[in-house]
């Protein structure tokens, strides 16, 4: 029984970096702790170490101001892409169905490449945002994802159409943890041609009186764009690109 | 200004030297002031004061006593040592007059 205790004691330590885990499970041996309270000792060590995560503001703006609403719109913006496609190579899909949408392939491509732009620079945000709260963003992007998986009700087009997003995302965090920061001149390459691309939507009023433009939806995904170039003009400089993960603790 | 706590394990840690190391400074902090000290209380603490530059740590040799697990040492730095002499100076100058300070003085 002790041993399994120990057991649990070591797998709740695997939540903390390697030297502290050494430090803290060789105090406990030291010290002769029983296994339970040796249990409640380590993940007091963990529990502390997340909620002194917390304190800051970045994780909450990653996973309340990024995660969660980017991954709901772009949910939207996959689907209207997987639209288009259909719209290209079957145009009598459409016909069947009530949707109206934009065709042609030039359409196809813009929507394309803001869905990739934005995907990519929310990623990046909430993983240079996020670092060690990762988790919660992720599961804040995850859940949105499950629920409309699970009530999806359109026979012509896949419900994976909806996760178009999710690999420049995963992409993006990945830059995100890995660089934290971008080459100033290629964030505001990225920023200004993703703004441009939206430039169309901004013309455009909203398809009901109850829902608000579609511009004023799509600031919510832009604005990781240019929370990018910000990062990287108050960057010092010379350390653009080599920023380490311990640059923002 | 150091916390309660802060000051105690700074002064414990100073106080053990080249001996210092999480479970020494947590023996010494609950053999001084009767309290228990939890572990979680004592790293996160730790690591506070090291960012604020008053520690400075680093980890040690593996015994097996600890089972094979190296120590986390710890040293005061400098500022940490003034820090604590600050504190205790605050202190002192907070208790003059104080009924319990005027008794112990009498009785000594």
């Amino acid at each position: 029984m002790a041993s399994l205790h120990w057991s649990l004691v070591e797998v709740a330590a695997r939540l903390l970096d390697r030297d502290e885990r050494e430090a803290v499970l060789g105090d406990l041996v030291e010290s002769c702790e029983s296994p339970w309270r040796s249990l409640c000792g380590v993940l007091g060590v963990v529990c502390r170490r997340e909620v002194a995560h917390w304190k800051s503001w970045q994780p909450w703006l990653a996973a309340f101001g990024v995660a969660f609403p980017s991954s709901l719109l772009l949910m939207g913006v996959s689907l209207s892409v997987s639209w288009s496609y259909l719209t290209v190579r079957c145009p009598e899909l459409l016909e069947k169905s009530s949707l109206t949408l934009g065709s042609g392939t030039l359409v196809l491509l813009c929507k394309a490449l803001l869905l990739i732009g934005w995907s990519w620079t929310g990623g990046f945000a909430v993983g240079s945002l996020s670092r060690r709260t990762l988790w919660a963003s992720t599961l804040l992007c995850y859940l949105p994802c499950l629920f409309c998986l699970s009530r999806f009700r359109v026979e012509s087009v896949s419900r994976y159409c909806l996760l178009l997003f999710l690999l420049p995302a995963i992409w993006g965090v990945h830059q995100g943890l890995r660089i934290s920061r971008m080459k100033l001149s290629w964030a505001i390459a990225l920023a200004i041609t993703i703004t441009v691309l939206m430039l169309p939507d901004w013309s455009r009023g909203a398809q009901h009186w109850w829902s608000p433009p579609r511009w004023t939806l799509n600031w919510i995904l832009i604005w990781p764009a240019w929370y990018v170039v910000v990062r990287a003009w108050t960057s010092p400089r010379g350390t653009a690109t080599s920023m380490n993960r311990s640059a923002d603790f | 200004m150091l916390g309660e706590f802060e000051y105690l394990l700074i002064t414990a840690a100073a106080g053990l030297g080249d001996e210092a190391y999480g479970a020494a400074i947590r023996e010494e902090i609950e053999a001084t002031t009767g309290r228990k000290c939890s572990i979680g209380a004592l790293y996160t603490t730790i690591e506070r004061l090291e960012n604020k530059g008053l520690l400075k740590t680093w980890m040690g040799d593996a015994t097996p006593q600890r089972g094979g697990r190296a120590k986390r040492m710890v040293r005061v730095t400098p500022k940490g040592v003034q820090a604590a002499k600050d504190f205790y100076d605050a202190v002192m100058r907070v208790s003059r007059g104080a009924s319990w300070v005027a008794n112990r003085a009498g009785n000594g």
